[in-house]
């Protein structure tokens, strides 16, 4: 805003010149020579005692006179080449644009100057060079746009209409062209403000008694010396308009929405979820009676902040975990599972996530309140975490043998050689053969499978005891789905480790879980053992998701999916979360937000549980 | 990995060609004719002019010159400079080219000196204080012109605090030393722009890095900040810092013309601009070619450090 309020006021300074000027900027001696800045002399003079304000508007006036003729040169130019090696493409296009590779290869200066050294020097023949050495940009450029913009279904549209050529690309293409291109000239103008200068530093530029900025930096070199204030004086001008149109350029980039978002401010931690307890939420007091089990998540609820202000995506959940128990937490995408999962460990980044409630009582300690250095501890070895996406879970700059040396060492008090044949045995337990050599490759070398069994083999290294899976078989396939469950079943049976294992899938928690957790829409809304859950559903949701899927409905019956979708947490319903997909659905759930309490058995938050037990 | 550098090679000779044709062209945008022009003008003498025209044969036919001209310059020889002296264009250009390489290498190293470090530190916390005093401070580097920076440093070092020399040049292997203390303020004046661009890009590619699943994974087997940071993030993030590293040098070598001039330093640039001033065709078109050929090897050998640095191109 500021620069382009600034770029305005130095256009018109330029245009009205000789009423912004004080002086005649060429008269000799209207002061004496190299007099400071002075009330008849707002910047001083120079070295023939020239008023140097009124060469500095001149100068202004020549610079971006020239800037402008530059602009519109190159653009003549590049703008046609571009569109019509962009839109042609093929044989044209090739040649081209080996033409524009072979004039960048030219640095652009050396090209200028070049041009310039044949040409004679002189304002007009700098423009030419100039125009010439920023050309091959801006037609790469308008080629790039016009080539993404051609296989638009608009474009292909009015090419079956039988649409002329021409009148495509001039209105169809080239509006499209013209949006981001007034950026890149933006950004561009700088560049060329700078290149003429140098030029005319150099002397191959505006001769006197024509002066731009560039000419009057390089009468004030001559004396730096003595008098920087010469130097001084035009050089921040020149440095403040380029920066002007840098910003001018970001600027419209941004208002166009060509940029990339920008992150919402908020304080937060490199890899520890922030902990900012909400004043007006209750705190929960951990729970600390019954029989110790392993891991107790209470009133935890997790927002992230956006530029619409804070989102819960994690309302007030709460489940235990014991000793060797395998929990399952199941829901649609959206339901907030694997926010909950990533928030035992912290592992959800802040900014944008913050925790702003509750507590997660692993072994007596609440983890929320552990420092970073204590919670490093935890992670990796008391709790470990399998991820969904195998192919991009693993640092693809390391070796398989390094990544789990790494983690190994981590927690462990072993020398290199300790921790790779550690990491060799962790290969042969998770079932990878030739593991050895597998040792030294890299994880693109890896299937998607294979890749997901080092990353168990990493979350086991330090034998943790509690395995947080987050749908570890989404992204495989269905064999390999297969492969990988057994090798969790059997790796709980060895160590007898308790497992959270989130996914959307209830065939795979009735295969492997003890006790199931269904999440909606960021809230719990019910809890049960898996017989009880499968046998006797008590909330609508469940029901639904049972209906859909295949080994509870049987052959007999047709699977029927739950109409509609997750509600985004931005646009919950009001009352029951679940309502606006529900076949059941009364005035009572419309108008009430529902409790998640017990309710026959156990806890579900539905008030007409009792009624729809099957 | 040998068989994408053969092809990169490969793919370099047509624009080579492009360009060694464009750059003899040149001859034939002289105005007027040529000979007169480059023999000094009008206040040329006959012989003078027949001189020039006899050496750089204008005579015979365009294609005739040029494949002729061609033919020496892959053999190194541009021919001699129009203003006697009993160099070799090719000779000058040779003891110049470590004098021009060297300032821009202090300047590249300078840049990644400062650069790498103030992108890792924005990128720790975007929008945080030091991310936005590193905005503003970029900003600033990227828009202020090397020339008005080289003023400035001589203002303020050479001639208020007097601590170095504002001009002069000794040669390395002469004196590393003063070499060091004639060169830090031309090449601190290129730096500032490669210093802004690396910054940028070190944080643009940290924050992208950052938000992966590999570094997920990094944090939840327990890695400390530092670890997690200079281990698994920044080797990624270097990647594509490599490429801007490599773009920065060749511009940085371009770019030095104008710092070359100002502190009177002999490279190839001052050369160049002498060559400008008597319109001295063999050496304009000698150090142009020779300033393209730097370019494009560099740019292969960004690419070839590229695939070194990345697993994925190197192990396949």
């Amino acid at each position: 805003m500021a620069a382009a309020v600034y770029l305005v006021l130095l256009l018109l300074a330029a245009i009205f010149a000789p009423l912004v000027a004080t002086h005649d900027p060429a008269e000799l001696a209207v002061g004496k020579p190299f007099s400071g800045p002075a009330a008849a002399h707002w910047l001083g003079t120079d070295d023939l005692g020239r008023d140097l304000w009124s060469r500095l508007v001149y100068g202004a006036r020549v610079s971006m006179k020239t800037g402008l003729q530059i602009i519109v040169l190159a653009l003549a130019a590049s703008v046609p080449v571009g569109l019509f090696s962009g839109y042609r493409g093929g044989k044209v296009d090739n040649v081209i644009m080996r033409i524009m590779d072979a004039l960048s290869s030219v640095p652009a200066l050396v090209l200028a100057l070049a041009i310039v050294g044949v040409l004679g020097p002189g304002l007009t023949n700098a423009s030419i060079a100039i125009a010439i050495a920023v050309t091959p940009g801006f037609v790469r450029f308008v080629r790039g746009q016009t080539l993404a913009v051609r296989q638009e279904t608009f474009v292909e549209a009015s090419h079956s209409l039988g649409t002329r050529e021409r009148t495509i690309l001039r209105k169809r293409i080239l509006p499209n062209v013209a949006s981001p291109l007034i950026v890149t000239v933006a950004l561009a103008s700088g560049a060329v403000l700078i290149a003429e200068s140098g030029l005319s530093l150099l002397g191959l530029g505006s001769q006197p008694p024509e002066s731009s900025w560039g000419s009057m930096l390089q009468r004030g070199y001559q004396v730096i010396l003595t008098h920087p204030w010469q130097v001084i004086v035009p050089g921040t001008a020149l440095a403040l308009t380029v920066l002007a149109f840098n910003l001018l350029g970001d600027g419209l980039r941004d208002a166009l929405g060509l940029g990339v978002p920008k992150a919402v401010g908020l304080r937060g931690r490199l890899g520890l979820t922030t902990v900012a307890p909400r004043p007006d939420l209750a705190p929960e007091a951990p729970a600390t009676d019954g029989p110790a089990p392993l891991l107790t998540v209470s009133g935890l609820t997790v927002e992230f902040v956006t530029e619409a202000g804070p989102v819960t995506v994690v309302d007030d959940v709460g489940f235990s975990v014991a000793p060797g128990e395998v929990l399952g937490i199941v829901g649609e995408s959206g339901s907030g599972k694997s926010v909950t999962s990533l928030s035992i460990m912290r592992l959800i980044p802040s900014p944008p996530g913050r925790i702003v409630r509750g507590s997660v009582v692993f072994d007596g300690r609440d983890l929320l309140t552990l420092p970073f250095a204590e919670m490093r501890k935890v992670r990796g070895n008391d709790i470990s975490m399998v991820f969904q996406d195998p192919m991009t879970s693993l640092n693809p700059a390391y070796t398989v043998g390094n990544l789990l040396g790494e983690a190994v060492r981590l927690h462990q008090d072993v020398n290199r050689a300790g921790a790779r044949a550690r990491a060799l045995e962790l290969l042969e337990l998770v079932g990878i053969p030739d593991p050895k050599r597998r040792l030294d490759d890299y994880p693109h070398q890896l299937s998607g499978g294979m890749r997901q069994r080092v990353l168990i083999a990493m979350a086991l290294s330090s034998r943790p005891r509690l395995l947080i899976a987050d749908e570890p078989t989404t992204a495989l396939d269905v064999t390999v789905q297969a492969q990988i469950l057994d090798l969790l079943r059997s790796l709980q049976a060895e160590f007898g480790m308790a497992i959270i294992f989130v996914t959307h899938d209830l065939g795979v928690v009735a295969d492997l879980c003890d006790r199931v957790l269904v999440m909606y829409a960021g809230q719990v809304v019910e809890q049960a053992s898996v017989t009880d859950l499968f046998e006797r559903p008590r909330h609508p949701y469940t029901q639904g998701l049972l209906r859909a899927m295949p080994q509870v409905a049987g052959r007999s019956e047709r699977l029927v999916a739950i109409r509609g979708t997750v509600p985004p947490p931005t646009a919950l319903p009001a009352g029951c979360r679940f309502h606006p997909r529900c076949d059941h659905a009364t005035d009572a759930c419309r108008a009430e937000p529902v409790e998640l309490l017990v309710r026959g058995d156990r806890p579900v938050r539905c008030v007409l549980s009792e009624e729809l037990v099957p | 990995m040998l068989g994408m550098i053969i092809r990169r090679l490969v793919a370099l000779v047509p624009v080579l060609l492009l360009v060694s044709f464009g750059v003899f062209m040149l001859s034939t945008l002289v105005p007027g004719d040529a000979a007169v022009t480059l023999a000094g003008g009008d206040s040329a003498t006959i012989e003078r002019i027949e001189e020039v025209r006899e050496q750089l044969g204008l005579d015979d036919p365009l294609l005739e010159q040029y494949l002729r001209w061609l033919g020496d310059a892959v053999r190194l020889d541009f021919g001699t400079s129009l203003y006697g002296g009993s160099l070799s264009v090719w000779d000058e250009i040779s003891a110049r080219i470590p004098v021009t390489f060297g300032l821009a290498l202090l300047a590249l190293l300078i840049g990644v000196v400062v650069g790498v470090p103030v992108g890792i530190a924005a990128a720790m916390r975007p929008g945080g204080i030091l991310d936005r005093l590193c905005l503003v401070t970029t900003s600033i580097g990227i828009a202020v012109p090397n020339f008005f920076v080289a003023m400035l440093l001589i203002t303020v070092f050479a001639v208020n605090l007097g601590w170095l020399p504002a001009l002069g040049f000794t040669r390395f292997t002469d004196d590393p030393l003063e070499w060091l203390r004639t060169m830090i303020l031309p090449a601190t004046s290129l730096a500032l722009f490669p210093a802004a661009a690396l910054a940028r890009q070190v944080r643009a590619a940290l924050i992208d890095v950052l938000q992966s699943n590999y570094v997920r994974t990094a944090w939840a087997s327990g890695g400390s900040p530092v670890r997690v940071v200079g281990k698994h993030a920044l080797k990624n993030a270097g990647i594509p810092a490599v490429t801007v590293l490599g773009l920065q040098l060749t511009a940085l070598i371009g770019g030095a013309v104008i710092i070359e001039q100002l502190f009177s330093i002999p490279g190839l640039g001052s050369y160049m601009l002498r060559a400008l001033s008597q319109s001295d065709l063999p050496v304009i078109q000698g150090v142009t070619i020779t300033f393209v050929v730097m370019h494009v090897l560099l740019n292969l050998l960004v690419d070839i450090s590229y695939g070194f640095l990345n697993p994925k191109v190197r192990v396949s």
